[in-house]
């Protein structure tokens, strides 16, 4: 028989679905589904307050539902109308039942509900991925248009702060599992991810954590501001740099207060409090300026009440959240698909941890594509904030290299 | 109780919370009045929000509605709306606020605040109301430190209450002793 490690590089080179997701000890590796559910917005109600709900068991347990939200999923879901935009009818959402875990910590231990989960095939399947530059759908010029039109908006108090989208796209099938430990030796962010299904993969290094919900207790941690790294810079120099710049601090201010809301729609009257206020957080090519923002949950909310109230995230569209997504609705051509929407876990005693699904890349149908994003804020500029961006795809595009 | 009115901010339950607090509070939208809940509470406030107050009619004609009748309360668009209903006209301003912390000085002894006296707050607006502001009853009572920008206005007749910057941010520290003060009055 095999053991645990001959196991887990056996599963990596099958073709079986599994999931990969990082916590603050190790990896949590999800496989063996015995279920999968594609949640779009007539049953996720359904799904988060029926389906997931049918079993009383602790967070350790096996009994648990992990997958994902796209953006435009989670916006109907607030009750917003799309126009037609360019889309690959990639999935709205889907979420997955796991037989088999496996805990990544100092040692390996599995937990397993199927007989014989160790009997898996090696594949042989071929990847290929062009050694071509990634195309950009936006241009510097085209990018410069959208955030002068966003200023004028800015002005016009129709928004306060509002995030452009970019996305970088080419040819190719990549091989999911290898790309992802390639990408944790380079970059392990908190909110690190990896799904691989027959016909599509996503590979993330997300920092961000948007839902931490233990019993009553829920917590969310904004990001806003990012920095690049320079031979120069350490985390005490960013953080006075981030004090010091005062479009990082209004930024981070305005996500601060709107995240604060988002959680008070759901918590208990002045149980809502800021835990952490702008600390810096370190990852491989930048810097980010975070909170930590926590509070009690009200008697009778349930997790569909909770997701409509935090996702999609605030600090990845802009503020006030809906007249945000309306205006972004308007010029963004391309749909963001799963770009901004949130992967997570829900347990079946109702405990949940999503993240936003960003620094996260899609393949599906032959094209491996990854949006970034950040903000239009008056006192920046289209081109720095253009160059922001290119910052927050490197480590992903460099995977590539 | 105390009858908020969301005009879809992402800021509006932070209000909701400090209300609450010191008032059973009721939010709803503002296309979506609760007539009887709206009748009923003793006071109303207006959140903050996207545009400005010609964008929001309804909200308009309920302030008129109930000025004299009911303690109204407006934060930042609401205030907006109340010095809009009362004749002044809405501006953009030069430097854009949001997000941003700024000293403000009561500078009306007509305050129910103490004259001369500073606090930090929370800011959030590109427009603002243009001056002069002509009104029997209703007076400019507060303005930035630095820009001079009208900051507050107070009618404590009719027991109207605006004000521009955000008591319910975290950059206010002083936010909830402000709202108590109106509502406790």
């Amino acid at each position: 028989m095999l053991n645990n490690n001959e196991y887990l590089n056996k599963l990596y080179r099958s073709d079986q679905p599994l999931i990969i997701y990082k916590n603050s000890n190790g990896f949590d590796v999800y496989t063996d589904f015995s279920k999968k559910y594609l949640i779009n917005k007539k049953n996720i109600k359904n799904f988060l307050n029926i389906q997931t709900k049918k079993k009383k068991s602790n967070s350790n347990s096996l009994n648990c539902y992990v997958g994902f939200f796209g953006y435009k999923l989670l916006c109907e879901n607030i009750g917003i109308k799309f126009p037609k935009q360019k889309t690959n009818n990639f999935y709205n959402g889907i979420f997955y039942q796991p037989l088999t875990k496996v805990r990544i910590r100092k040692n390996i231990s599995i937990q397993s509900l199927k007989n014989n989960f160790r009997n898996i095939k090696i594949d042989n399947k071929k990847y290929s991925v062009l050694n071509k530059k990634f195309d950009l759908n936006l241009s510097l010029q085209q990018y410069s248009k959208l955030f002068d039109d966003f200023s004028k908006n800015i002005k016009q108090g129709k928004t306060y702060q509002i995030k452009i989208a970019q996305t970088y796209s080419k040819k190719g099938k990549v091989n999911a599992v290898e790309l992802f430990w390639k990408l944790m030796k380079m970059n392990k962010s908190p909110e690190s991810f990896l799904i691989r299904d027959k016909n599509y993969s996503i590979i993330s290094c997300s920092p961000e954590t948007l839902i931490l919900k233990k019993k009553n207790l829920i917590k969310t941690k904004p990001i806003a501001g990012t920095l690049r790294k320079t031979k120069s810079l350490n985390k005490n120099k960013a953080l006075s740099f981030f004090r010091k710049n005062e479009k990082e601090t209004k930024e981070h201010n305005m996500i601060v207060d709107m995240e604060r809301n988002d959680l008070s729609k759901i918590c208990k009257t002045g149980s809502v409090k800021i835990e952490k206020l702008k600390r810096v957080e370190e990852y491989r090519d930048l810097f980010h300026y975070v909170s930590t923002i926590k509070g009690l949950i009200k008697k009778n909310i349930t997790n569909h009440e909770i997701i409509s109230s935090l996702m999609p995230g605030g600090s990845v569209i802009g503020c006030p959240k809906i007249s945000t997504i309306q205006l972004l609705n308007n010029k963004e051509k391309n749909d963001r698909n799963i770009y901004t929407g949130s992967f997570g876990v829900i347990h079946s005693n109702g405990d949940m941890r999503f993240n936003i699904m960003i620094r996260t890349l899609l393949n599906f149908k032959n094209n491996i594509n990854l949006s970034v994003a950040s903000g239009v804020i008056l006192g920046s500029t289209a081109k720095k904030e253009y160059n922001e961006n290119y910052i927050k795809a490197k480590s992903l595009l460099e995977l590539f290299h | 109780m105390i009858y908020l009115i969301d005009h879809e901010d992402s800021f509006t339950y932070n209000l909701a919370h400090l209300l609450d607090s010191i008032e059973p509070t009721f939010v709803s939208n503002y296309y979506d009045i609760n007539t009887v809940k709206l009748e009923k509470s003793s006071t109303i406030v207006l959140s903050p929000g996207p545009g400005e107050p010609k964008d929001y009619p309804k909200t308009t004609k309920i302030y008129k509605k109930y000025k004299g009748k009911k303690k109204i309360l407006g934060i930042c668009l609401g205030f907006q709306q109340i010095v809009y209903s009362e004749g002044a006209k809405i501006t953009q301003q030069k430097n854009i606020l949001h997000g941003y912390q700024s000293y403000i000085k009561i500078i009306n002894h007509k305050s129910i605040f103490k004259n001369n006296s500073e606090f930090l707050a929370g800011r959030y607006h590109s427009l603002k109301m243009a001056e002069p502001f002509n009104s029997k009853s209703m007076h400019i009572t507060m303005r930035c430190k630095k820009t001079n920008v009208a900051m507050a206005v107070e009618d404590d007749i009719n027991q109207v209450y605006g004000f521009q910057f955000h008591p319910d941010s975290f950059l206010t520290p002083n936010g909830k002793n402000l709202i108590k003060k109106i509502i406790s009055r």
